[in-house]
């Protein structure tokens, strides 16, 4: 279907298409005309290089640049009546080329070639973007595992000094109860003597 | 209470790693006070992450750096007087307050491995300048993330999370409100005039360089929290350590005291 599109600007007497935008579907249908300017001053043009100048960036930027797909609004404005030029689709390939006219004969004095094929980007969702972290990272392995260690040791530490302390009452209660057993048997014997 | 030889040496030690202790868990509380307060105000977006453990870590850190210092004044009491009654009551307090430290320090870790590039760039593109919001906390969060996404851009001149190019190669519900043609990417990333406004928006939106910010704010997001993150666990760690040494040498002192 593409090879049957008509490629050609000008009609059979170098008159150029007036095809707008809407007229071939953004251009599915055939070429159109997306803006008409005037030649530019070559006589004394503004510097490339003075794009860093703030002051002179505007005129840098006109002079050397134009910008398909600038206007967003035309299309949705009844009232506009000069060429418009609206945003291209996403994910398309388009091309490109410039036409020189006489504007007082309305003809067409010269053409470039049609530009190699350009396609515009195929946007991405953000749903598709992985936020998995991956690895571990060593800092949070060094310091998870040596914690537990640490602290597996003191509880280990702590249940032993809790059972010596234990142990250690056990002991030292059977020395008491087995001191105070020989106190009373030795106490009355004196009563008996002085009756 | 009669005392051996071992706890008269030990007493000395012990008393200054109680010192010690008591030391760093002010220095820990007022740490984790100041990243608690958020200098940089990046909270909301991790807010709208619903991932703000490491927050949770520095809020943990202050109430056990306060239960330090107090616990550590009561382990040099106990220490000094040999009372058997208050060290065991110590052991066990401080116990308590070590797993909630090792708590802290293992969470902050874990939780800044989660804050990669990917998360921060789908939040963005997700919630910046969301226009239709489904509930009031969509609208909180959305709200957060815009603002914290505009200073951020204004203050530290970046654009995106990797570069302006974020905003081209992806969807965003930014772009469902503001055409490409005009809004290549927000106008927050235009180099500003004193004003406020950009010095030339044409420049901007042409991507010519030195009308806007070329590089990404990832750094600017991740040098704060990895601050945040660090300062905590390794802090936590260091302490956890110190007091792990004092604790053994407590739990011998105290076995060691005779009735």
């Amino acid at each position: 279907a593409a090879s049957a599109i008509s490629s050609l600007v000008t009609d059979n007497s170098s008159k150029p298409l007036d095809s707008t935008f809407q007229q071939t579907s953004g251009g599915q249908l055939g070429p159109y005309k997306a803006a008409l300017f005037n030649v530019p001053n070559c006589a004394s043009p503004p510097k490339l290089a003075d794009v860093g100048d703030v002051n002179k960036v505007s005129d840098v930027l006109k002079q050397y640049l134009f910008r398909v797909g600038d206007d967003g609004t035309c299309l949705y404005d009844p009232n506009f009546l000069a060429v418009c030029n609206p945003p291209l689709a996403p994910d398309t390939t388009y091309r490109f080329k410039y036409v020189l006219l006489d504007s007082t004969e309305g003809i067409m004095k010269d053409q470039t070639l049609w530009s190699d094929p350009i396609k515009t980007r195929k946007v991405k969702l953000p749903l598709k973007i992985d936020t998995w972290p991956g690895r571990r990272s060593g800092d949070m392995i060094v310091i998870t595992s040596i914690l537990s260690v640490l602290v597996f040791l003191l509880l280990a530490g702590f249940l032993a000094s809790v059972s010596s302390a234990v142990m250690g009452s056990e002991d030292s209660s059977a020395e008491t109860r087995s001191v105070s057993q020989t106190t009373q048997q030795s106490e009355p014997r004196p009563q008996l003597s002085s009756e | 209470m009669a005392k051996s030889d071992d706890t008269c040496i030990l007493q000395g030690p012990l008393v200054f790693g109680n010192v010690v202790i008591g030391m760093c868990g002010i220095a820990l509380t007022a740490e984790c006070i100041f990243f608690v307060s958020d200098p940089h105000g990046l909270y909301p977006l991790l807010e709208a992450t619903e991932n703000d453990d490491i927050y949770a870590a520095a809020w943990i850190g202050i109430f056990v750096g306060f239960a330090l210092f107090a616990l550590s004044i009561l382990g040099i009491v106990g220490v000094i007087k040999s009372n058997r009654t208050l060290l065991l009551v110590y052991i066990i307090l401080m116990l308590i307050t070590y797993a909630f430290e090792m708590a802290s320090c293992i969470t902050a870790a874990t939780h800044r491995d989660f804050l990669t590039p990917n998360l921060f760039l789908k939040q963005m593109l997700e919630r910046y300048q969301k226009s239709e919001t489904v509930n009031n906390n969509d609208k909180w969060m959305t709200e957060g993330v815009t603002k914290t996404w505009d200073k951020l851009m204004l203050q530290n001149q970046c654009c995106g999370v990797h570069g302006p190019s974020d905003w081209q190669e992806y969807m965003s519900a930014f772009r469902i409100t503001h055409s490409d043609a005009d809004f290549p990417w927000p106008h927050n990333c235009c180099v500003m005039d004193a004003q406020g406004s950009p010095v030339n928006l044409d420049g901007c939106k042409l991507g010519v360089p030195g009308y806007y910010n070329s590089n990404g704010c990832y750094d600017a997001i991740s040098g704060p929290m990895n601050t945040h993150a660090w300062g905590v666990a390794w802090f936590g760690f260091a302490i956890l350590c110190w007091t792990f040494c004092v604790l053994f040498g407590t739990m011998f002192y105290w076995s060691r005291i005779e009735y």
